[in-house]
Order: C-alpha cells, then structure tokens, then sequence
C-alpha cells in the first residue's frame, strides 16, 4: 500500500513482493539459517517469533486500524461471462494465480534450480558430494515463499482489507491446506486448496455461519482417515 | 529448615505468593495485576508439563484458556447465578474434556505437525467463538458475571481477598503438578521428551502418556482461564485467540522451560514488562517479542538459564566432580543380579522365527529366514554387509512387522505386535548407535525401564522413590554394571565405553527372557570387550541371548550356536565348531578363492600405478564419541584400480567418506592432484575432481535417470578430469539410454548401478569412489558392472571398497585391509587372489 501510494497499484504488485522477499532473504540468511540441523521446533518457534515481532513492527509503522485499500479504477465492476457474473478483479487474481501456478510448475520441474530443489528435499547430503553447495539454493527457496506471501498479500488487500493481523489469519488457513493436501506435493495442495475453496462455497451458500469452520472440518476427516494428507509423502523429521 | 527445603519450588513459590501484592503496590501497581500475574504463573506451570517436561509444543493453549473461562461464565450467568466455585470448577473439566478431545487428534501427528496442527484447531475454536454471538456475545464479550462471595463463606469482592483466595488455589494446583511432575508417569514423561523411540522400546505406550499429559495441561489451563474470568468479571473472544497462545508460548521460553518455576518467572515477567513499557509505547508487544526471538537465538533456557550461568562459578566445583566421575571406568561384576535370573526354564527353543520375511519395495531385506534360539545360549548372528541381520532384528523387536512368516516367544504369536508390546512378553534389545535417555542420569535411566514393568508406571501422584521393587532392581543393575559412583552423571556426559555399556544395561532392566543385542562391541577398546563378553556371557546362565557382531574372532570364541546370513537368506545354521570350518562361510566372506570366470584371466601383472593422486596420512576419524578411524593411511596412484578390504565395521565406508569430506577427520591429512583437501566442504571436493558412488547408490528417488544424470554434470563442468558426453555414457551402458525417462525409483538394482556410476562420470572425474558397488546385485548384473568397471580403469584411478573378494581382488591392482579401524595389511591383489591359504590369514580369524 505504501509503494502504491507512489507508483501506483500495477508496479505495487511487482515491487511489494521483492522487498519483501528480500527481507526473508536477510531473516534466513542471518537467523533461520542457525536452526537448519537442530529440532525442526526451534525453527517453527524463531519464525513464530518472527510473525509476533512483524505484526507488532507493523502497528508501529503504519498504526493498529485497517488501512483503505483501494482497487484500482481499472478493475472494478464485473464482467459477465454466459449466465454468470465475475468481478473483474477476481477474474485477475484466477489468472494471476495461473499464471504463478504455471511459473512454480516450471520452475520446479524445467529449471536446474528446480532440479535442485527437488533432490535436495530427498537426499541432500548427495548433492553436496555432487559438487552442488545448497545453502544458496535454501535462502532461494525461502526467498521465494516469502516473495509469494508478499505477492497473495499484495492481492488480497483490495478484497480482505489491509490490517495488522491478515498475516495470521492466512497462516491458519495456509496450514489447513497442506495439512490436507499433504506436506512435499504440489499437486497435493493445489487440489487441496481447490478442495476448500469449493467446500467453502458451498457451506456459505447453504450453512453461512459454518463457513469458516467448514475448512476445519475438512481437516479434522483428513486427520482421521489419512493422516498423511491425501497426496503427501513421507517426511520423517516431521512425523 | 535446612537450606535445601528453603529452595524447594514450592516454597519459593509461596513466598513470592504472599510478597507480591505488597512488591506490587511498592511499584504502583494493583491487587488485579498481582492476580494476573498469579494465574498467568499456573498458565505456565500447566504449559511447562508440556513444554518443559514432554517436549510438546502446543500453540493452542490459549483455546483452553478462553474456552473454560467461556465455560465457567456461561454456567454462573445462565444457570447458577451467584455461584463461583462450582463454575470454576466445571470449567476446569470442561478444558480437561476438551484436551482430550484435541489431544487425541493432534496426536496423531508429532514434532512439527502436532504443533501447527494445535495452532490450527485453536484458529478454529476461535472463528466459531468469534462468529456465534448469540451465545458468546463475540468480540463484545458477555456480561452479567458476579463476584460476590465463594462459597457464601468468604466475600472476594474485595480485590485484595480475591488475590489471596487466587493465590492459594494457585499453590495448591502448584502442588498438584509437583507430585505429578515426580511421580513415576511425571518420569515417563520426561524420557518421552529424551528418546521416544527408546521409551517405547522399554515397554511404555508412549502414545497415553502424551494425551494423559495433554489433557493435564489443558485442565490447568482452564482452571488459569476461569479465574481470569472471574478476576476481570467478563470474558470476550479475545481470551482465544491465536495471539494469546503465541504469549503463553513466549512467556514459558522467556521464563525458562527446563525449570518448575521457569515459566511462572517468565508470566511475571510478562506482565511486568507490559504493564511498564505499555506507559512509554504501544508498541510493548514489539520488544517482547524481539526479546523472545533474543532468548531463542542466544539463551534457549531463559531467564533461569541466564541466572544458573552466571552463578555458575559457584557450582563449579560440582560440575568437576561429575566430569570426573565420567572418566572412571566401569567395571562390570560377575553376579548376575537375582531379578534377571528367569525362573523359566524352556525346553526347546524359546524363541522362534519361521519363514520370516521383510520387504521393502521390492527389495528383499530378509527372505525366509528360519531360526531357533534356546534357552540359556548364547547364539550369535553373522554376516556380510547387507545379509539383513538388522532389519531381522529390526521385525524381532517389533520395529517392523513381518510380510509372511511367524515369531513366537514361548510359544506365543510375537508377529504384528508394536514394540512395547514385545517387550513386556519378554524380549528386549540394545541398538547398534547408542540411543540412551541423554539428558537424564545413569541411575535414572536404568530406572525408567524397571518402572515399565510395575503396575504402578501410569501412577500420577505417588513420588517414584515409593516404587520399592524399581528401586532395588535399579540398585543392583547399577553394581553389577560397575557404575557405581556415576549414578548422578547425566549420560550425555559419559565415555562412549560407559554409553555402549548402559546401552545393553538398559535392555537389561526390561527383565527380558530373550535378550537381543545388536553390535554390543562395536567401537571399543579391547578391554571394554573383554569386559562386555565377560558380562554376557554371565548373563546367558539365566537368559537366552541372540547378538550380531562383526568381532568374529571373538564370536567363535564364545557363542554355542551360530546362524550366518547372507543377502537376507541363512546360508548355514549349527554350532560353533561347525560353522567356522564349514566352506560355505567359508565362501561366504572369503569368496571361492579362483579366478571369476569373467575376469580377463591373461592380466599377468599388475598395472604399476604412477604418480599418487591420492594421499591419505594418519587421519582419525570419529562419530561422536565413537573412534572409527585409528591413523589410516593409503595412497591410490594414477592408472590403477585400489581395494580396501575388511569386514564390517572395519571402518571402510568411513575412510570413503573422509575422504569426500562427508564426516571431517579429527586429525591427520588428505591430499588430492597437490591439494589439501582439510577443511573444505563435500562440494568442494566434488568439483575438485572427487566423485563419489555410494552404498545403496542413493540416486533421487524421485526424479528420472536423465535428470540424475543431469545433476550430476550441473556443478562439475569445469576441471581437467574426464568427463564423460552423454553418447559415450550410453555406448558404455546402453541400457541407460532407453530408461532415460524413467524415475529412478522403478529401476532394477543393476540398472540403478549404472547410473550412479554414470553420474559421476558426467562431471569432473579425477578419481572414482566405490562403496560396494555389487551388493544386492544378481551375478549376471555383477557381470556386467565388473566389465564396466575393468574397462574404466583405463581413464580414471578408482578406490573401491567390496567385500565380495573374488570380484574386488579380480578388479583390483593393490590391497588395504582394515581392521577394527586400522589397517592392518598392504600390498599387491594378486597373492590374495590366487592364494586362498592367505586370504585366511589376512582377512579372517
């Protein structure tokens, strides 16, 4: 919203999540990075700490009320598309979301970074005898995650509201979704947040109140039956 | 009162009770923020039996709070006007209900998981509180709470008397948790947070202890909310959110988690420093949280930790003793202590494996296998690397079940049943890597596992010095261990021979009929296993004993009856007498002896290497505490083909990988092509020209030959080694070419061969290293892989490590052998080769 006020809401898109992102690149770099072979906890508890500090930072900055978020003239009103009618900046937001799905798809699988990546999750100690050093490629990875949060956060403001608790409202319903769809699939969670997205819609169309909740719910069955997620893989360190 | 009860928690904890409302109003503070800081101090204490004790995580406690405080509120506003105590205490169980309930689903998850999983329940518990106004008033909260009087007794409108009636409900729950924390389950706890894996191995069900744990938590929780409720007379949404379970979290670290009174220090602390900072910055949750990511980073034990560190000049001398103690010398006794002497006297075999079999995948680790261990004999279990001697022990024990066949202790079906099920029929093992309770003491440790055996081990409130028979049993393990003197040292801080030896203590206290031992000799010293062969050999008078061991020589000497495997078959099972001259063990390790038909048998001389590539002096290698590698030396010349020799345990995995930089040497030095390799990383070494096939292949699972291939080339383009294009992998082995698309995961044994070996041909080669490049392979494969290797020799100088003799001295020009961690011969391959008199001499016993 800051940069928006100067460059206007297109840039706004493309810078916020790159200053963001290098803010992860410093946080893993200088304090993530200590945690990487010691209980996976420690790490969950310092980026924890991470949240409390960043949305305190943010109150500070930028004060507790919700900031107005206004969507550009451009995209508002709705399209209509046989019988049904779309907002125009949702339209956007599905074909940014495709257009991110796609980019992470390649990324991971045409790219060497990619390559990378995906071996590293395996066996990480035979990269390094092949010769590949991977710490550059984790502070990447987790530069990455944090520049995508930036971008969805970037999005989701003209729609949520811009205050200083989204961070942990998003975080639940993230977890929910790889819980769900299983912890290393990327098929996993796109059809898993696919899965809440439409349970969701149905549950506000016929049971409003339970809507949240709903998401939940989902969670809870997949605990029961399948605790591994439906399409995820086998991450002893986790488990 | 001695000085000792003066420092007792509880007392502490009184009298800071009894000061605090006086400290409070010296500082201006009220009576209200003196009863917050009283129930946020039983917030944590209830916290900590999860944290501190269980080594939990649990971001969701805040939903206990909010929710029994909710409870306790809607109970006096809708029911029982007027009333405080009997709301009060349906809340409390209300939160107990409720732990059960979300413990027994976060459970079902653990480490990482069960936390986010916590965090994501109380999320869910607060969009429900948030959205269904109607009965919980939302963010606006409910009202209508009275505070008059408790009982009708005692009015506690007053502030002042609501703090002391707080505060003494506060020490009683104190109290409370102090039996629990040291009653015998309080114990069980505890080594949960150590070791899950070995408590379970013990015999405890881990899993009920967790949930017993969860719902005490919850249920002190609640009891915290409740009186929060009726210190503030109105409750809101706000009391469940996500937030608040982040402070309680942040709170208990601060404080300290390793202490009782750590996280109680740590909610004073919080709420002084809210109700400080908050009159200079709103932003007072900003620098607490910094604070908390602080004492992460730099002081994980909090407060407490940082005051113990700075008095620590005055307990130095404690320390020192304890040091000291971990230098002596355990020395075993002879007397095998009267509660391990079974009364059961079988006839027949105790325990039996029939047709036993393990896959995984379509790998098979143990086929078939077929063995009988008699009572009071001491049977032992040999083998090549890979013959599944483990995972055997592994389907024993329980770790993994069965596919097809049956186990049975005296009769009865063992097949199926989870580990602590095992034991408590009578059968229990040590572990090949020490997997001790490290945190704990000696004593405490063997403790743990005679306690699983009384029914008493769920007991909550007894103290677990009452359990007589434990603490006798405990007693007499420690003498006839020889530890006496070091029973206070906590285990991290003993030797590794004080380690290997509680190891096979602890299998001792489950009081097994069947005692599996797994390598107990591994890493000593020779007069450790003089003295650890001594001990159990004593012990099996009384009991039946089934080991592995790579120590052969001492293996004949004193086993009754030995079973030899081999690629997960038994290859021959009977007395000692008569397997250590029979040829088929004979074949078995030292091969049979002529040339492999294969082999270009015209190769007269040996290739005479030129100048050395690589140079390896005196380096020691270690594991831990455990010494592997005593001043190896070896050199691999240019042109020829070096194998390092050895059986199991020799340290010859740990030479290949001291030399890629996988594991450092503590001392000694390597040098490659004029370089030294000390210091640098794997991938350093990778690009200087090291590649490296290891055991199991270990190629991406999940990824296709192409693009394992592929990373191997990504980082070693440069480099004056070979380095092989893909159309000359695929002449050499054409078989990768059509799999190129396949995930590496579907190829067979021989096909994942050659691929590893492929991969560190695409890059920069300057010497190759092979970790038994033919096990688990079908002899036709071997075939092919052996011509493979002998036609590469031309490029590339290769250090092999094989421990199929005939193939490896077939290939090889010259020899090292190791033994127990040093080498014990050097020389040219051909004389093994052909002589078999001498392959005895050198390689077996």
């Amino acid at each position: 919203m800051e940069i928006a006020k100067h460059v206007g809401f297109g840039p706004a898109v493309a810078l916020s999540p790159v200053a963001v992102a290098l803010l992860g690149i410093l946080f893993e770099r200088f304090i993530l990075r200590r945690f990487y072979s010691a209980d996976p906890i420690l790490s969950l508890l310092v980026t924890f700490g991470l949240a409390l500090v960043a949305e305190q930072a943010i109150r500070m900055i930028w004060g507790a009320a919700p900031l107005p978020a206004s969507m550009p003239q451009a995209l508002k009103g709705s399209v209509v598309l046989g019988d049904f009618l779309f907002s125009r900046y949702r339209l956007l937001l599905l074909a940014l979301v495709a257009l991110v799905l796609t980019g992470i798809w390649l990324l991971l699988n045409k790219t060497p970074f990619g390559l990378i990546v995906r071996a590293g999750t395996r066996d990480p100690e035979m990269v390094r005898a092949l010769g590949i050093a991977l710490s550059p490629i984790l502070t990447a990875v987790f530069a990455l995650g944090v520049g995508l949060a930036g971008l969805a956060g970037v999005m989701s403001a003209p729609l949520a509201g811009v205050q200083p608790a989204m961070g942990t409202e998003i975080l639940t319903a993230a977890f929910v979704i790889v819980v769900i769809g299983g912890l290393g699939s990327f098929w996993g969670v796109v059809y898993a947040g696919l899965l809440v997205g439409v349970v969701r819609g149905l549950t506000v169309l016929f049971y409003p109140p339970a809507a949240e909740a709903s998401m939940y719910a989902l969670m809870v069955l997949v605990l029961l039956v399948r605790p591994r997620g439906l399409m995820g893989e086998k991450f002893e360190r986790f488990e | 009162m001695s000085a000792a009860r003066l420092r007792h928690p509880l007392a502490v904890l009184a009298a800071a009770l009894l000061v605090l409302p006086f400290a409070m109003r010296a500082i201006g503070m009220t009576d209200g923020v003196a009863t917050e800081i009283a129930i946020f101090g039983l917030v944590g204490l209830g916290f900590n039996l999860l944290l501190g004790y269980t080594g939990l995580v649990s971001f969701g406690h805040g939903a206990f709070f909010g929710l029994a405080a909710y409870a306790a509120a809607l109970l006096q506003i809708d029911i029982l006007p007027g009333h405080v105590l009997v709301p009060i205490v349906f809340g409390t169980l209300f939160a107990a209900a409720l732990g059960l309930l979300i413990g027994f689903l976060a459970l079902r998850r653990r480490g990482v998981y069960f936390s986010l999983l916590t965090l994501a329940f109380t999320a869910m518990i607060f969009s429900i509180v948030f959205r269904w106004t109607a009965f919980t008033g939302g963010e606006n909260g409910l009202r209508g709470m009275t505070r008059v009087s408790l009982l009708g007794l005692v009015g506690i409108e007053d502030q002042r008397r609501f703090y002391y009636v707080t505060a003494g409900i506060v020490l009683l729950a104190a109290w409370a948790l102090w039996r629990v924390v040291h009653s015998p389950l309080g114990r069980v706890l505890q080594a949960i947070r150590e070791n899950e894996r070995r408590a379970r191995f013990l015999g405890y069900p881990v899993q009920r202890y967790k949930l017993i744990a969860f719902t005490l938590s919850a249920a002190v929780t609640g009891l915290g909310g409740c009186l929060f409720a009726f210190l503030k007379v109105f409750v809101s949404a706000d009391l469940v959110h996500v937030a608040f379970s982040g402070e309680i979290l942040a709170m208990s670290i601060v404080g300290g988690m390793g202490h009782f009174l750590g996280p109680p220090l740590g909610g004073a602390f919080f709420i002084l420093f809210r109700e400080i900072l908050s009159e200079y910055t709103a932003a007072w949750q900003f620098w607490f949280g910094l604070l908390f990511m602080a004492f992460i980073l730099f002081s994980p034990s909090g407060l407490i930790g940082l005051g113990s560190r700075l008095l620590a000049p005055l307990r130095r001398h404690r320390e020192e003793e304890a040091a000291m103690a971990a230098r002596v010398t355990p020395r075993p006794r002879q007397e095998v202590p009267a509660f391990l002497r079974g009364a059961r006297r079988a006839e027949g075999a105790l325990l039996e494996c029939r047709q036993v079999t393990k896959r995984f995948g379509d790998f098979t680790a143990v086929d078939r296998v077929d063995l009988a261990l008699a009572d009071r004999r001491l049977h032992a279990l040999i083998g090549p690397n890979g013959a599944g001697k483990t995972t055997l022990f592994n389907v024993v024990s329980g770790m993994y079940p069965s596919e097809g066949g049956q186990l049975l202790l005296a009769g009865q079906r063992l097949d199926g049943l989870p580990p602590e099920r095992v034991v408590a029929h009578g059968l229990a093992r040590s572990f090949q890597i020490t997997n001790l309770f490290p945190a704990l003491t000696v004593e405490e440790n063997l403790r743990l596992g005679a306690q699983a055996r009384d029914p008493r081990r769920f007991d909550a409130w007894r103290p677990y010095t009452s359990l007589a028979t434990v603490r006798e049993e405990t007693r007499a393990l420690v003498e006839f261990l020889g530890l006496e003197g070091l029973e206070g040292v906590p285990v991290s801080s003993l030797s590794y021979g004080g380690q290997r030896l509680l190891e096979l203590g602890l299998a001792l206290s489950a009081r097994p009929c069947v005692l599996l031992l797994d390598e107990p000799l591994a890493g000593l010293a020779a007069a450790e296993r003089e003295r650890i062969t001594a001990l159990v050999r004593g012990l099996t008078e009384h009991m039946a004993v089934l080991l592995v061991e790579h120590d052969i020589d001492r293996v004949f000497a004193f086993a009754d009856r030995i079973t030899v495997m081999n690629e997960g078959r038994v290859v021959v099972d009977g007395p000692c007498a008569e397997v250590r001259e029979h040829p088929k063990v004979h074949e078995v390790y030292l091969g049979r002896g002529r040339d492999v038909l294969f082999a270009d048998a015209a190769r007269a001389a040996p290739t005479r290497g030129g100048a050395a590539v690589l140079r390896v002096a005196g380096i020691d290698t270690y594991y831990g505490k455990s010494h592997i590698l005593h001043e190896v030396s070896l050199e691999v010349r240019a042109g020829e083909v070096v194998g390092l020799l050895g059986r199991n345990g020799a340290g010859k995995s740990s030479t290949l990988k001291s030399v890629m930089g996988l594991v450092a040497p503590a001392r000694g030095r390597i040098e490659f092509a004029g370089r030294e390799l000390g210091g640098h990383t794997p991938e350093q070494i990778a690009r200087h020209g090291i590649g490296l096939v290891p055991q199991g292949r270990r190629l991406f699972p999940n990824l296709t030959v192409a693009e394992n291939l592929e990373l191997g080339r990504l980082r070693r383009r440069a480099g004056d080694g070979i380095r092989w294009e893909a159309e000359r992998i695929f002449e050499f082995f054409p078989r990768i070419r059509e799999r190129l698309g396949s995930k590496a995961e579907t190829l067979s044994g021989g096909e994942q061969q050659m691929v590893a070996i492929a991969r560190a041909l695409s890059g920069n080669l300057k010497l190759l290293l092979l970790d038994e490049p033919f096990e688990g392979l079908a002899p036709a494969v071997r075939e092919t892989i052996f011509v493979s290797l002998d036609r590469l020799r031309r490029e590339v100088p290769i250090l092999i490590v094989e421990h199929d003799l005939d193939l490896v001295l077939a290939l090889a020009d010259r020899v090292y052998v190791l033994d127990r961690g040093r080498i014990t011969h050097e020389g040219p391959a051909a004389p093994l080769r052909a002589d078999r008199e001498m392959r005895r001499q050198v390689l077996w016993v």
